[in-house]
């Protein structure tokens, strides 16, 4: 018998099973580790003071959380998403759904805002300072911090927060339309024609997704 | 207390109805004060300990899981309030174990009885206080407070196995002090 098993054997025994035939040499061991366990099991429970609850009570009602502490637990707080896009397209989501959404286009915004801002640095003196093209990464930033506060908004909010949500998206539509139009105008070079195809590849279809994922967030609410 | 009831109170806790919260407390007081003064030795130690276990698990009420129990979860919560207090203070001085304690005594017990009874009490919480704490936890959560192996796996986060080969190194570091204190013999008797 290996240590391991003779232990699982011993903890069976004290846990009651009493000892087995074969438990040779492990007798007097048992009776002792049983007595233990047993003196411990009879102990009486200690009785706490009797205002113990109405002082717990006391702390909690006068509990105020940190404001970091309430959008941590927000944040923290557990909750199913689901990531089928497609799925958003045809039928009815949750708030949660729809928030991940506007978050996840945020954290999108936020990566090609550094992107952007790298690359763009790296062109240097090509670009002068008052180009539309140069706004880019900072408009990128912008979106992304707007795409996550709607979303963290919803996720709050729900119901009431899809109205702002619904604008939230129009003006993103409108404004990625805008910028795919302003950027080749605003200088014949080839960076602001690729800016300009990727704010109008990416904006227009990720503006429509949303627009129609709050419009089924929409039909989730009416139903409950 | 049912498992849906507990959810319901949770529930309204979180929507703002804090006072609901005190049901929590009402039912829950008793075992995490024993915990905390198991673990401690002290009952001053213990209310304090009871007091921040219960807040911090209403702090944390946001991230209690649907489906989960709560007591499991509370104790989890109350153990690492008293990791931390046990992280930050000294040991207890022998003589102080379980000072401020009222001793429950048992009615066909004669005096002579229980003053024995008493002193082989307050012997085994010395001999608990000695233990290290992963040990100490496991020991306590499985013979004072009655949970099953499962349960102590889950409240310390060990394995089963892992839980009972703690718990059965507690009782044989009990035992071995026992023995060093000529004590063995009179206990296994009983």
């Amino acid at each position: 018998m290996d240590s391991d098993q003779k232990i699982e054997k011993i903890i069976g025994e004290i846990d009651g099973q009493g000892p087995s035939p074969e438990a040779d040499g492990l007798d007097s061991r048992w009776k002792e580790l049983e007595a233990i366990a047993r003196m411990m099991r009879e102990e009486p429970a200690p009785e706490p003071p009797g205002s113990l609850g109405e002082r717990v009570m006391e702390h909690i009602r006068a509990c105020r959380p940190s404001i970091w502490k309430v959008v941590g637990e927000v944040l923290l707080r557990p909750r199913t998403a689901s990531v089928d896009p497609l799925r958003a397209l045809r039928s009815p989501v949750s708030g949660q759904e729809c928030s991940f959404y506007f978050i996840m286009v945020g954290v999108f915004y936020a990566i090609l805002g550094v992107v952007l801002m790298i690359g763009l640095n790296r062109l240097g003196s090509a670009l002068a300072p008052a180009d539309w093209v140069r706004w880019q990464p900072l408009i990128a930033l912008v979106t992304a911090t707007c795409m996550v506060a709607i979303g963290l908004h919803v996720l709050k909010d729900g119901k009431p927060a899809l109205r702002i949500a619904r604008i939230g998206a129009f003006v993103y539509l409108g404004f990625a339309l805008l910028n795919g139009i302003a950027v080749p105008l605003e200088r014949d070079l080839p960076v602001s024609a690729a800016l300009s195809l990727l704010s109008t590849l990416i904006g227009v279809p990720t503006g429509l997704f949303l627009i129609r994922t709050i419009q089924n967030c929409g039909k989730r609410y009416a139903q409950t | 207390m049912k498992q849906i009831d507990e959810r319901e109170i949770i529930d309204r806790v979180l929507g703002g109805d804090r006072e609901a919260f005190a049901v929590l407390v009402d039912t829950y007081k008793r075992p995490v004060f024993g915990l905390a003064f198991r673990m401690t030795g002290s009952a001053q130690d213990a209310d304090d300990l009871t007091q921040e276990s219960f807040l911090r698990a209403f702090q944390s009420l946001g991230r209690f899981r649907a489906g989960e129990r709560f007591f499991p979860w509370l104790y989890t919560v109350s153990l690492n309030v008293i990791r931390n207090h046990l992280g930050k203070v000294k040991a207890l001085p022998e003589e102080a174990v379980g000072k401020g304690m009222p001793e429950a005594t048992d009615p066909s017990d004669g005096p002579a009885d229980e003053t024995a009874a008493r002193e082989r009490r307050r012997r085994l919480r010395r001999y608990l206080l000695r233990l290290p704490l992963p040990v100490r936890e496991a020991v306590v959560l499985r013979f004072y407070e009655g949970l099953s192996f499962e349960e102590v796996a889950a409240v310390t986060g060990d394995t089963i196995s892992c839980a009972k080969m703690k718990v059965y190194r507690g009782l044989e570091k009990i035992r071995a002090m026992m023995e060093a204190d000529g004590f063995v013999d009179d206990e296994a008797r009983r």
